[in-house]
């Protein structure tokens, strides 16, 4: 190979890399940490992008250089040159590329490591993911229940999380950690805020009809706002039994709309309009309101599917449960027809 | 043509039965027998869940799902491939009734019908392969037009979300299963024989069969969109116990998985029976192109990994018609469960669809630089090293599934070690382009093109590998970027690559070279500019499966799905591309690795193994001189055989019964019409021009040039 080939090869090269740091550093690729562990793992991912430019600009560069230097000439019939191997070669590309992912393994595995230790005395905090709601509950704090999880800043927090029906996951971009929410199982994830700010819950895996919607808050809060929120009392919505709490631990806001309870769902028939439904449907609206929970497939309202809406409230409700439910539903009703 | 004629002395060649007058036309195998026996099926399906219903004492006796589950997605298709006649033969075996054997001598297609009845061709079915899942193909890109535009804007536009979830879901299903698994599937059925220098698969009726098999599973996909609920909504990964609960669509997938793989496991066991004990004498392993090293490797992955899938789909519909708890954590079912197994087919089945594009690539890059492959041994011992590491990685899609967590790491390291091998095949590639004589025609562009999408997705791919990242990265649309990189880069590209690059073989025709260009072009910019923001907005924090977003992605999203409409426009050119133009470059220029451009391509196949040799000796093994030897050995083989005629080498089980043999490959002598002209000193096509363009048409699109000759004809003649 000429030198001035060489040189040639090579400037195409550093123009590959700078095409690709550039496309790298130009955009905001990653979202500002909010955590620990995202901070590490920001550091994997610019490491890997650092290797990954190298790799792509020499491919790019050999590409490019051989198809427009060894391009045929229209005439030219004979052959290349009948070069079968070269094992150097061959060895020096099977070698690089086992020493650079044996580097990455280990990064990787070390970042792994330090992310999932929890620490001694973490703040545990129990999720519930159901379709299509997040409901998050403080053990150390009476059991509290929230809808939105609120962290303390700086303090490393262990998330147990458990689903009703099936396969959620939870995903906060700023903290970027992500663990999925099994039934049956009681996966962790361990999560040190360090930032405070308001950032979106997402559910990640497919869960159904309301999966785009199935998202909550976390609010990473000072030391002290947490204290001070966690000792305060239960919202009046979440305390007791009444009606319109059972409606919203239940998570029957992720998917109806209903005024009295400030819920705003979608995915389900309007709450709002159950009288002009249960006409609709020929029944009286107290049974109506009833039957639809415990077995929402006997009717289903004009325009919904079937089997959306889960079929186990009349086993995961007591019976007082479900009558103050059953009251309050057909209460708001009433009230939303007059 | 004394030649010709003569060859009619020793060989009756017999056209296709031609359909008995009258009512006795309903039995003879075809669309016409299956329009009454799909229906026939239908009803014994009602009748056998209606008796067992009735006799069990369960009400209602009549039950809409297990009635489509038995009747139409069981039954009625068994009696499709009855009435079209995939069974025919085995059937007049079993009952002891006089069988119609073929020698696979004049079984190839004498008309456009043949293409749309059992054929046992591997030529003809090699086709009807590739027909069939360029149409899926289009069906799910069009799905893939409506995701985008739903997509266009944040917020609710054209669907509902259960209508979204189904688009996904069929779109993806109908891409793997009737698209690239089956499109590389079709191109091998044509060129591994050839390529072998073998008359046809080694179980033609069976190959039939996996052919038909396939209508049957896209059509029930695409049908789960009429059925109430809708189609099936859970992904084309299925997640239990989602899937479980999820409307009747279900049932379609659950099926239609069961139809195409069990199409694919027949096929990679006909090609590996095939690729171990039909090559030609003196083909050993270590010669083989590495596109059969590529579906000899893909079919063991099928024939492993395939039943996986099949299993975890039959548990899903267990699960839902039977109440069994497969999944079902209620009743002690376990839901990650599912994910294993799934995943235990479903990570193998992304090289399923990678490795014969590997192969396609290598064929193509050395051709089109007129060097041997770089690094032959390793590229194809890089097969095999990926196949081994392929079956331990399968967790990588789980490291955030909740399962035991020191799974991760042991995990990761197989994960990243596939970028060895992976690595060694994209430097030998780039290696057989250095100092080559590159002709950057249609099929070289897709197949560099591949090269460095491919190196794209694989980059991307260490990004999944490296667990930490993966954590942020899951299940966004980083994943779907991932994918469609490996998946459309990858796949696609390598298959439009061997469509561009077998046309004029197949079809006898050449494509419009300036459209084939036009068409590289606007989909590589059409695909860059769709898949390469969804990267940034997947890291950014976009979950994948969504159909409405935060509107902080609007702006990449309506330009995603605007680049999208580009990329599915590009489609219409590869379809004019197609259309047919008699040729004005003849295939003189091509020079096959493996293929001798004097062996038939539709029709008659047949042994051409010292055709074949002096190709590989040539391009695989120069420096060896056994190669030389066996060559002449088969040169001196050829020879004889076309002095003897009929005579059968010893050893052979698959015979040529004609001098076709010699005819086919160019003995002196015997050219004839349908014969090639000689290969040069060097095996390879020397004539060129318009005299060169005739024969080929002679030998390739005898589309109607053979008379028709009836059944009698035959009969006397054998």
């Amino acid at each position: 190979m000429r030198r001035g080939s060489l040189v040639q090869l090579i400037l195409v090269a550093i123009a590959a890399a700078a095409a690709g740091t550039a496309i790298a550093l130009l955009p905001n690729w990653l979202p500002q940490p909010a955590s620990r562990e995202a901070g590490r793992i920001h550091f994997v991912f610019w490491f890997l992008t650092g290797i990954c430019i190298f790799i792509f600009s020499i491919v790019a560069s050999v590409t490019a250089y051989a198809v427009v230097k060894f391009r045929r000439k229209p005439d030219d019939d004979s052959d290349g040159p009948p070069i079968h191997g070269h094992t150097g070669l061959e060895i020096t590309w099977t070698a690089i590329p086992a020493i650079l992912v044996t580097a990455i393994t280990i990064v990787s595995a070390i970042v792994l490591a330090k992310d999932d230790a929890a620490g001694a005395n973490p703040l545990r905090v129990n999720v519930v993911a159901q379709q299509f709601a997040w409901s998050f509950y403080y053990p150390a704090y009476g059991n509290k229940r929230s809808g939105i999880l609120r962290l303390p800043v700086h303090r490393s927090v262990l998330l147990r999380m458990t689903s009703k029906d099936v396969v959620h996951s939870f995903w906060v971009p700023e903290f970027s950690q992500k663990q999925d929410v099994v039934p049956g199982l009681h996966p962790t994830l361990h999560i040190t805020p360090t930032r405070v700010g308001t950032y979106p819950v997402i559910c990640t895996e497919l869960c159904g009809l309301g999966h785009a919607l199935m998202r909550s808050q976390t609010i990473v809060m000072t030391e002290t706002a947490f204290d001070k929120w966690a000792h305060g009392a239960q919202t009046a919505a979440a305390v007791g039994g009444g009606g319109s709490s059972i409606f919203n631990q239940q998570g029957c806001t992720a998917c109806h709309r209903l005024a009295a309870a400030g819920a705003t769902g979608t995915i389900g028939p309007d709450l709002d309009k159950l009288a002009v439904e249960a006409q609709r449907a020929g029944k009286p609206l107290a049974s109506f309101v009833r039957e639809s929970i415990v077995a929402p497939n006997a009717y289903v309202e004009k325009g919904y599917p079937k089997g959306i809406m889960p079929q186990d409230f009349g086993t995961k409700l007591s019976k007082t449960q479900l009558d103050a439910l059953v009251r309050f539903l057909v209460s708001s009703a009433k009230k939303g027809t007059k | 043509m004394t030649a010709t004629v003569a060859s009619h002395e020793t060989h009756v060649e017999h056209g296709p039965r031609r359909p008995p007058a009258g009512w006795r036309r309903l039995l003879f195998p075809g669309f016409l027998r299956t329009a009454w026996m799909v229906p026939l099926f239908f009803g014994i399906g009602c009748g056998i869940v209606v008796l067992c219903r009735w006799w069990g004492g369960w009400h209602p006796i009549w039950f809409g799902e297990i009635i489509v589950l038995v009747a139409a997605l069981i039954a009625a298709p068994v009696g499709f491939l009855a009435g079209i006649g995939a069974f025919d033969y085995w059937a007049r075996y079993a009952i002891g009734a006089p069988t119609v054997p073929e020698d696979h001598s004049g079984h190839g297609a004498y008309s456009w019908r043949d293409y749309f009845r059992v054929n046992t061709d591997h030529k003809v079915i090699g086709m009807q392969y590739l027909a069939t899942t360029i149409f899926f193909f289009l069906a799910a890109g069009m799905l893939a037009m409506l995701v985008r535009a739903e997509l266009a804007k944040p917020g609710m536009q054209f669907f509902n979300n259960q209508t979204y979830n189904g688009l996904f879901s069929v779109h993806a299903s109908l891409m793997i299963f009737l698209f690239v698994i089956p499109a590389f599937a079709g191109l091998a059925n044509f060129v591994v024989p050839l390529m072998l220098g073998a008359p046809d698969m080694a179980f033609p009726r069976l190959n039939a069969l996996s052919y038909w098999l396939l209508p049957i599973a896209g059509t029930m996909m695409l049908c789960s969109f009429l059925v109430p609920g809708g189609a099936f909504a859970a992904g084309w990964t299925g997640y239990a116990p989602l899937s479980v609960h999820q409307p009747m669509g279900t049932i379609f997938f659950n099926m239609g998985v069961q139809w195409a793989g069990a199409s694919s496991i027949m096929t990679a066991l006909n090609f590996l029976v095939t690729i171990i004990t039909m090559r030609a004498p003196g083909m050993t392993f270590w010669r083989m192109p590495l596109l059969v090293w590529a579906n000899f490797t893909t079919s063991l992955l099928v024939v492993i990994a395939t039943p996986f899938i099949a299993g975890s789909q039959f548990f899903v519909m267990f699960d839902r018609v039977m109440h069994t708890s497969f999944f079902e954590t209620a009743g002690g079912g376990y839901p990650l469960g599912y994910q294993h197994i799934f995943w235990f087919y479903s990570h193998p089945a992304v090289y399923i669809m990678m490795l014969p594009g590997f192969g396609i690539a290598s064929e193509v890059i050395s051709v089109m630089s007129r060097k041997p492959i770089f690094g032959y041994r390793l590229m194809a011992l890089s097969l095999l090293a990926i196949l081994v590491l392929g079956f331990s990685v399968w967790a990588h899609h789980m490291f955030v599934s909740g399962m035991a967590p020191w799974l991760r790491v042991p995990m990761m390291v197989t994960t990243l070690l596939i970028a060895v091998p992976t690595g060694i095949k994209v430097f030998s590639w780039l290696a057989t382009l250095w100092e080559g004589k590159i002709a950057f025609n249609t099929p070289m562009l897709w197949a560099v093109g591949f090269v460095s999408m491919f190196v794209i997705g694989g980059l991307s791919g260490i990004y999944l590998g490296a667990v930490p990242i993966d954590i942020h990265v899951s299940d966004t649309y980083f994943i779907v970027a991932h994918i469609h990189y490996v998946l459309f880069g990858g796949s696609l590209f390598t298959i439009f690559a061997g469509i561009y690059y077998w046309f004029p073989k197949m079809t006898g025709r050449m494509y419009n070279e300036r459209l084939g260009k036009l068409h590289f072009w606007l989909t590589f910019i059409g695909f860059n500019a769709t898949f390469f923001p969804m990267h940034l907005i997947g890291v950014q924090g976009m979950p994948r499966r969504v159909s409405d977003y935060d509107p902080v992605f609007a702006n990449w999203n309506l330009f995603i799905s605007v680049a999208s409409f580009f990329l599915g426009a590009s489609t219409i050119v590869f379809l004019r591309s197609r259309r047919r133009r008699r040729s004005s470059t003849s295939t003189r220029s091509r020079r096959s690795s493996a293929i001798p451009t004097s062996t038939a391509s539709r029709g008659r196949s047949t042994r051409c193994s010292a055709a074949v040799l002096a190709n590989r000796c040539r391009w695989t093994d120069a420096r060896s001189r056994r190669c030389q030897r066996d060559r002449h050995r088969a040169e001196a083989d050829r020879g004889d055989r076309a002095a003897q005629g009929r005579r059968r080498p010893a050893g052979h089980r698959y015979l040529p019964r004609q001098p076709a043999a010699a005819r086919l490959c160019g003995v002196p002598g015997h050219a004839s019409r349908s014969g090639g002209p000689a290969p040069g000193p060097d095996g390879f096509d020397t004539a060129r021009g318009r005299n060169s363009r005739r024969r080929l048409r002679g030998r390739i699109g005898s589309r109607h040039r053979r008379p028709r000759r009836g059944r009698t004809a035959g009969a006397a003649g054998r």
